[in-house]
């Protein structure tokens, strides 16, 4: 074994008493050393609780302090942060949501939110397209090129179905909560986050959307996302109304200035 | 490698809460120092009200997640974010600390202490010398603060901080409040540590606040969240007599952060010192 492999296993075994309270100090250390790896140990839990806090205040007033304090243990236990920056802490925290407020899922899709917001706050600079920059790229296209036209969005937009109105939920935090909107939707719709200049945004859409979106931002072509919103098996009309929902669609992303560039 | 000039001056850390005093107004002072790792983004406001503040003040980017005693190495990908924020920010200079903080698996996000070894020397000055490769400019490491020592030690950290500095060439940000709170933990004398170091290698001086004994243990705790303690000026006031050249001092405030008229206050109470301290010097 190198000298440098001895650091390593020494350095892997203070890291594991760290995150783990119940794991043994080694044997040879005095109480005052084991007292000193306390510090750490709560140096530690403290930060990286912190930085779940910071990220999901929202989450912590909808489901109040405790509730929010024991998830955010219970989640940086189960999930020690493995990333450079520190904000990766509050990571896969809409997943523990998910499993600890079974019984008020609305949790779990406000969490989303908020982790999409951070994501949109930091993501990189990037100049949307105006209408008019729209309408010159596209002046010349035939259909072919419309078909295959891939659609680049602002960095940091992310998209994802939702069963509850978070719209209705962030307005009601925005008030200090003092009424619980009902939160249940009848029909599935979905969320859309951006950055609008320097602030996080987001709006509530119809589900369909949130999926054309998705294909998208996974570079699928404009011609497929039309027979996405199409469905097996379409008829001449039904693939008429899919042309015309996807052309909506996106005249809606030109008007939200979601759109960065196109490739034909 | 390029060696790090001497800058004279007082400033402060830049933290959200005084986003708006330093773009709406003229803060005295002569630089500001920034956390690193909030501005290794890609975009947003944070880096815009950097870029904005850049145009004011000369900048000092301070990490605390290089780890750059990790026995693993170091991660690729921070140090190229790394450099890309000082080309963008083409800061006076780039600092971390004497600690690691990551495994492969795990990162505490905490500043955790190295053995005193000739090992941990070793790995660490292998690390500096690629960190300093990569960036292109030698750097400045921050004597940590501590609450353990290991069976393994072989040196003081003061003799620890001189080795690594003639074998890397790298600079010294000398905590004082964290040399105040390992010695007070530990049992050494500051003034031993003080004498034991290379102090023409320091560019930069932190003082902070810390949880005295009793409040959390029977342990000073370095928390950076209430003023500079009497016992740390007088520190500093010994400290910077014994250095000759120019060094830049702030006072550090990263938990119950006051309005900025309090922090100006404490820099104005180190200015008074370090004059005191280099009228001494030149008598």
């Amino acid at each position: 074994m190198t000298s440098s492999q001895t650091l390593l296993h020494a350095q892997q075994a203070f890291m594991a008493q760290v995150l783990d309270d119940d794991q043994p100090v080694p044997d040879n250390w005095s109480e005052r050393q084991a007292a000193g790896m306390d510090v750490y140990r709560q140096n530690y839990r403290s930060a990286v609780i912190d930085a779940v806090t910071s990220t999901y205040e929202q989450t912590r007033q909808w489901v109040g302090e405790e509730m929010f304090q024991r998830a955010a243990i219970h989640h940086v236990i189960a999930h020690p942060p493995s990333g450079w920056t520190i904000d990766d802490a509050g990571a896969g925290f809409a997943e523990t949501c998910q499993q600890l407020f079974a019984d008020d899922p609305a949790v779990a899709e406000l969490a989303w939110l908020e982790w999409a917001m951070l994501g949109a706050s930091r993501a990189a600079e990037a100049t949307p397209l105006s209408m008019e920059d729209f309408g010159q790229a596209t002046a010349q296209f035939g259909d072919e090129d419309w078909a295959s036209m891939t659609i680049e969005f602002l960095p940091g937009v992310a998209a994802r179905p939702l069963q509850h109105d978070l719209h209705a939920m962030w307005q009601a935090l925005a008030a200090g909560l003092q009424q619980r909107p009902e939160t249940t939707l009848q029909d599935t719709r979905g969320c859309i986050v951006w950055r609008e200049a320097e602030r996080p945004t987001f709006m509530m859409v119809e589900a369909d959307m949130v999926l054309a979106l998705q294909s998208a931002l996974a570079a699928m072509p404009y011609g497929e996302i039309c027979l996405e919103l199409a469905g097996d098996n379409p008829d001449e009309q039904t693939l008429h109304d899919a042309a015309m929902r996807a052309g909506a669609m996106l005249g809606q992303w030109l008007q939200e200035r979601l759109i960065v560039g196109l490739n034909a | 490698m390029t060696s790090i000039q001497p800058f004279g001056g007082f400033g402060l850390g830049l933290r959200k809460t005084h986003y708006a005093d330093f773009l709406e107004s003229h803060v005295e002072v002569d630089f500001v120092e920034v956390i690193s790792e909030n501005y290794m983004i890609d975009g947003g406001k944070a880096l815009r009200v950097l870029e904005d503040v850049r145009a004011r003040h000369p900048v000092i980017i301070h990490g605390v997640s290089m780890s750059i005693g990790s026995a693993q190495g170091l991660d690729a990908d921070y140090l190229d974010r790394l450099k890309q924020l000082e080309q963008r920010i083409d800061p006076l200079w780039v600092s971390d600390h004497l600690c690691w903080t990551r495994t492969s698996a795990h990162n505490s996000h905490d500043l955790l202490p190295l053995p005193l070894s000739n090992e941990a020397l070793d790995v660490v000055c292998d690390n500096i010398d690629r960190a300093q490769s990569h960036l292109g400019r030698p750097m400045l490491f921050e004597n940590p603060s501590s609450y353990v020592t290991f069976p393994e030690d072989e040196l003081t950290e003061w003799a620890f901080l001189s080795e690594m500095t003639r074998r890397t060439g790298c600079y010294l940000l000398l905590d004082v409040n964290n040399i105040y709170v390992s010695a007070q933990n530990h049992g050494f004398s500051a003034d031993d540590y003080l004498n034991g170091l290379p102090l023409d290698r320091v560019r930069q001086i932190h003082l902070a606040g810390h949880t005295p004994r009793g409040e959390r243990g029977d342990f000073i705790i370095d928390t950076h969240d209430r003023a500079v303690c009497d016992d740390v000026w007088d520190l500093y006031g010994q400290a910077r007599a014994m250095i000759a050249q120019p060094v830049a001092t702030m006072i550090e405030r990263d938990d119950k952060i006051p309005p900025l008229p309090e922090l100006l206050t404490e820099l104005d109470q180190a200015r008074s010192l370090a004059s005191n301290a280099m009228a001494g010097l030149s008598a």
